[in-house]
């Protein structure tokens, strides 16, 4: 217990001592975590955009003209076994006539000079969220289309395809963005924890001289990394905190008239602390890479 | 205690010790002399595992050092005592916590590394300047210090190189005294020293090695 004691206190002391040396390895560690927390900021609230329009991807069935009830009610029971369908919805004509009028108040007109009721009957169909891909939709239209009474399918098939692309690029972006910047931060901390090994050498050697193992030596430098690897990622946090609001107040009123500003969130607490987390271990992997090389250099 | 079968080591394919053997009983005091560059300090670099031989074996306390494992070399460390010439104190340590790290590496209780600490620098005669910094103090201090860091632990042998080699002669003269103090109560002492007036206060066994061979062995068994 006493040993533990004495590896934090070193690796605090070091901390404290180095003053210059902690501030640059916090700083940069910042700077690199910031840069990738803007990707992924940017990342969590474009899925939030896309997760909600997917939730307003919906599948319209239109029925043939004239189609029984009992038939439209046979339709409805076969809609209800499918498994990607969450709710099911039926429109009548003059459900239909009443929607265009309610939605389209201006062109309500057109309707009045064609006597007869245009507009077909339909089912709109809302997917459950497993089901909302593309491939999916696709599927379930393929499967639909064959069915006595039903007219025409209708959904937006462009649009959902291009929101999964969408997706897909920006998940591979904000991979390649996590991956280029942890290597980075890895790098500079390992650089770091290696110029102060390398001050501190006579020391090293010392403590190996009166008889220390490896471990003793090793742990308050990996503390160390572990520290300033966190500390950088609160500052990256809080840094990101900073450029969100000023972010916000910059969009101001335009964006809350486009709906846009309010659509907009911080990392939730979860992630906050996963880039605390994710700034520790760069910080402990950085310190181990330095050791490894140090104790191969000493050798 | 300790014993060198045919050991030779070699830097460069340039020997620094060839084919040397010898014995050292428990508690004697050795002094190995010889001119720089004739292997003083490559014999106490593998007396403590700081280098490894090249060919011959090297039994301390009947453990073949020769073939420890890296892992083990840390606890055989820990039952010596070293001293440099360049004292090796930590600087941004004071005297205490410098005097205090054997025993903190080994995990002894607070209480113990007090009592310790106070003990040894008392027999080195620094006790009073245990909360200083070590470069605040004099170099015959400084040598003080690091001789009461050698002896915390009670090791069973103590090795020093050149110790007095950057202290004026009445301070190397206090200092081989405490080492013979060190050597009446049990501990081995194996003193490396090119000083000949050092030789001649001890006046105990001398070993003298000369371009990395053992050219002589005098006084073994007093």
């Amino acid at each position: 217990m006493r040993v533990v004691a004495y590896l934090v206190r070193e690796a605090f002391s070091n901390i404290r001592i180095n003053r210059t040396t902690t501030l640059i390895a916090v700083a940069t560690t910042a700077f690199t975590l910031a840069c990738f927390g803007v990707f992924l900021l940017l990342y969590l609230n474009l899925r939030g955009v896309i997760s909600s329009l997917q939730d307003d991807i919906q599948v319209v069935l239109y029925l043939d003209d004239g189609l029984p009830a009992q038939q439209v009610s046979d339709l409805q029971q076969r809609l209800k076994t499918e498994p990607g369908i969450a709710s099911l919805a039926y429109v009548s004509k003059d459900q239909a006539v009443a929607d265009f009028r309610a939605q389209f108040p201006s062109e309500a007109h057109l309707l009045q000079g064609l006597g007869e009721n245009p507009l077909p009957a339909s089912f709109v169909v809302t997917l459950g969220p497993r089901f909302r891909s593309s491939e999916s939709i696709k599927r379930l239209a393929d499967r639909m289309k064959d069915i006595p009474g039903v007219a025409q399918i209708q959904y937006s098939r462009e649009w959902v395809e291009n929101l999964a692309t969408v997706i897909g690029y920006v998940e591979l972006a904000a991979i390649a963005v996590g991956a280029i910047l942890s290597a980075a931060s890895v790098t500079i901390i390992a650089s770091i924890i290696r110029l102060t090994l390398y001050a501190r050498r006579d020391e090293i050697e010392i403590m190996h001289l009166i008889g220390a193992t490896g471990a003793f030596i090793r742990i308050p430098y990996l503390l160390e990394g572990a520290v300033l690897g966190a500390l950088g990622g609160l500052l990256s946090l809080a840094l990101l905190r900073g450029g969100f609001e000023f972010f916000k107040l910059q969009l101001g009123a335009p964006g809350r008239l486009l709906g846009i500003s309010s659509g907009f969130s911080f990392f939730p607490d979860h992630i906050s602390l996963l880039m605390v987390l994710v700034g520790l271990l760069l910080g402990f992997t950085g310190s181990g890479v330095s050791l490894l090389r140090f104790g191969r250099a000493k050798a | 205690m300790i014993q060198l079968f045919h050991v030779s080591k070699y830097y460069d394919r340039r020997p620094a010790l060839s084919d040397v053997n010898l014995q050292i009983a428990k508690g004697e005091f050795v002094l190995l002399m010889g001119p720089s560059g004739a292997g003083k300090t490559t014999l106490l670099k593998l007396l403590f595992c700081a280098e490894s031989p090249d060919q011959g074996q090297i039994l301390v306390q009947n453990r073949n050092v020769a073939r420890l494992r890296r892992s083990d070399v840390p606890y055989l460390r820990r039952s010596m005592g070293m001293v440099f010439q360049d004292f090796r104190l930590l600087p941004k340590k004071n005297v205490f916590e410098n005097v205090a790290l054997p025993l903190v590496v080994q995990g002894a209780s607070a209480f113990e590394t007090k009592r310790k600490v106070t003990e040894a620098l008392k027999a080195v005669g620094v006790e009073h300047r245990k909360d200083s910094r070590p470069t605040t103090l004099s170099a015959g201090e400084q040598q003080r210090v690091s001789i009461a860091r050698a002896i915390v632990n009670g090791p069973i042998i103590l090795l020093a190189d050149e110790p007095t080699g950057n202290l004026d002669p009445e301070l190397a003269g206090e200092i081989i005294e405490l080492f013979k103090a060190i050597n009446a109560r049990g501990t081995t002492v194996m003193v490396a020293t090119h000083n000949r007036q050092v030789a001649d206060q001890v006046s105990r066994r001398v070993v003298t090695l000369n371009q990395g061979k053992l050219v002589s062995d005098e006084g073994v068994g007093q």
